[in-house]
């Protein structure tokens, strides 16, 4: 266990100097300036609840639909960067830790980036809340468990890209593909058969049982959500784990 | 009783139906610094990667400090120190925090890295990313990472690639120190003769995927001591009669070679063809260089 955290420590030391830091706070600033932006006057909301849905609704549209995935396909692709420069996987490998432990160790940092990104997010809605002079005085567990359900959402995505990104030498093309496949997101959130099951989607989706909670309640539940979450994780998490050990580096 | 640190029994690694190296049988013993030579796409990465536990054998077994490298892995990685092909280091941080990397998870003391970069003689140029490196700085910082964790063993393919030649010389000498000082063992991987003939005990030569020789440096100059070449009157005649005294010759043009050249059967072989009548014109020894046996071996049964 105490070697596990030396070796998230050195993943983290790789990850100093670099620009990654500033993709994290990218979207939560954007959503800070959308949510600073909304008008509720033209819509007869008095409730802080409601209030709050229509603030998030709109602060996390491109956050949850655009950002959150290709950010987390770029942070993927950035913990292998350096290794599939300059042959930094014979190196790896070579030092006493197991394959998995490392797999382990690339993915926490991955998730971490994507928790930050959440956890700035949360701090940008209840500063547009504040800005609002929207009342603190809410029912806050459906907004935390959106934001934390987006955020477990995005680990199945982060598993294949990090099963992408460890198989394919280029940095570039993982990421282009990923961006390629958000894309649709705007179109397959249309679909209520194909956007429960479309890995892209699923961060936007559980963000949006916050504000569809409060509206209506059609949209799928979050436990509904995390069984699909679970689901597709476990098979990209264990196709990238059974990949990465027989790899030949 | 020899107590090999390496120990391959039939190791083959087959890439799409060819071999690219086959049946390989190699003893290193502690203590010692083993030359593994070979031309270009001999083998010898391919074999390092597979010592390494970096690619898998197809056929074969590896045991590192008498215990199975598929079995023992991390244990037998933390006793190693290594450096494959070229360096890999992470450009957009410092020397230091290269190490520091690899630190973390071999847990070592810091103080450590000052060491190995004073070793490899990069203490000036710690603190600079190393992406403004250039290919021989890359080079020590890569053998600074190979020493980083005290190893008992040392496998270093090419390390004096790219490096000037006062580079190599330290090297060589940090090199040669490390059986005597530390009691590692060094496994360095090289396409020249000349760079481990100085440091080397053992050479192994890999030729197309299969080891073709193995042994101590002594008894390759032992094979390279050369021969001695005869120009007599009447060839064919001497023949007969050093035939006829169990000496073993051979013709090659008018003159006779002879592959033994202790004294006593010079002096012999001399003392019959002259009570013969022979006219001895010249007795000369032909010194093999040990590149040229090297380039003989290598070169051997080289197919089309
Ligand atoms: N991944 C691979 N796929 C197919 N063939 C390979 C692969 N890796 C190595 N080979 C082949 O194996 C042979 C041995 O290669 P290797 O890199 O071990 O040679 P080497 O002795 O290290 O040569 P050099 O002195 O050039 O470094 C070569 O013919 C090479 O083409
Ligand atoms: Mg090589």
């Amino acid at each position: 266990m105490k070697s596990f955290v030396r070796l998230v420590a050195s993943e983290r030391l790789k990850l100093s100097k670099s620009f990654i830091w500033l993709l994290v706070p990218l979207s939560p600033l954007l959503a800070l300036a959308i949510g600073l932006l909304v008008s509720f006057d033209s819509y007869d909301i008095s409730e802080s609840q409601a209030k709050y849905a229509m603030l998030v609704s709109a602060m996390s549209s491109f956050h949850s639909m655009l950002f959150l995935p290709i950010l987390t396909g770029i942070f993927s692709a950035f913990v292998c960067r350096y290794e599939h420069g300059s042959g930094g996987w014979k190196q790896l490998l070579t030092l006493p830790i197991s394959r998995t432990a490392l797999y382990c160790a690339k993915f926490i940092v991955v998730a971490t980036l994507i928790a930050l990104t959440q956890l700035l997010f949360f701090g940008a809605v209840c500063l547009a809340g504040a800005y609002h002079g929207i009342s603190f005085d809410i029912e806050w567990a459906p907004l935390l468990m959106a934001i934390g359900g987006s955020f477990l959402a995005c680990l199945p995505l982060a598993a294949l890209q990090l099963l992408v990104s460890v198989s394919w030498s280029s940095f570039a093309a993982p990421l282009a593909i990923n961006v390629m496949l958000t894309i649709p997101n705007i179109l397959v959130l249309n679909s209520a058969k194909i956007a429960p099951f479309y890995p892209w989607a699923q961060p936007m989706l559980t963000m949006l049982t916050f504000s569809n909670d409060s509206f209506n309640g059609s949209a799928p539940t979050i436990s509904n959500m995390l069984i699909t979450i679970a689901g597709s994780f476990f098979v990209f998490w264990a196709a990238g784990l059974l990949y990465f050990n027989r790899k030949e580096v | 009783m020899n107590e090999w640190v390496i120990e391959t029994k039939g190791l083959s690694k087959r890439y799409k139906g060819r071999y690219a190296v086959s049946n390989l049988n190699l003893k290193i013993a502690r203590g010692d610094i083993y030359g593994f030579l070979g031309p270009n796409g001999a083998g010898k990465t391919t074999t390092i990667r597979m010592l390494l536990g970096l690619i898998k054998p197809s056929n074969g077994s590896v045991h590192i400090f008498g215990k199975a490298l598929n079995k023992d892995k991390l244990s037998i990685l933390r006793r190693i120190g290594s450096l494959v092909e070229y360096p890999s280091y992470y450009g957009h941080l410092s020397a230091v925090d290269n190490l520091e990397a690899i630190r973390r998870i071999l847990d070592v003391p810091t103080a450590r890295i000052a060491e190995v970069l004073d070793i490899v003689g990069l203490a000036k140029e710690a603190r600079r990313p190393v992406k403004g490196f250039s290919l021989g700085m890359k080079q020590r910082l890569g053998i600074a990472s190979a020493l980083l964790g005290n190893p008992e063993l040392l496998m270093l393919d090419e390390p004096t690639n790219g490096l000037d030649p006062s580079g190599i010389l330290e090297i060589r000498e940090l090199i040669k120190q490390m059986p005597k000082q530390h009691g590692i063992t060094v496994l360095i991987s090289s396409h020249l003769l000349s760079e481990v003939e100085l440091t080397a005990g053992t050479v192994g030569i890999i030729r197309q995927g299969e080891l073709v020789f193995q042994d101590t440096i002594e008894n390759l100059h032992q094979q390279a001591k050369g021969s001695i070449s005869l120009s007599v009157s009447e060839p064919e005649l001497a023949m007969t009669l050093l035939k006829e005294h169990g000496i073993n010759a051979i013709m090659n043009d008018s003159s006779i070679l002879l592959e033994q050249t202790n004294n006593e059967t010079i002096a012999r072989m001399v003392k019959r063809l002259v009570e013969r009548d022979h006219s001895i014109y010249r007795v000369e020894e032909k010194r093999k260089s040990l590149e040229d046996l090297f380039l003989q071996i290598v070169g051997e049964g080289k197919r089309a």
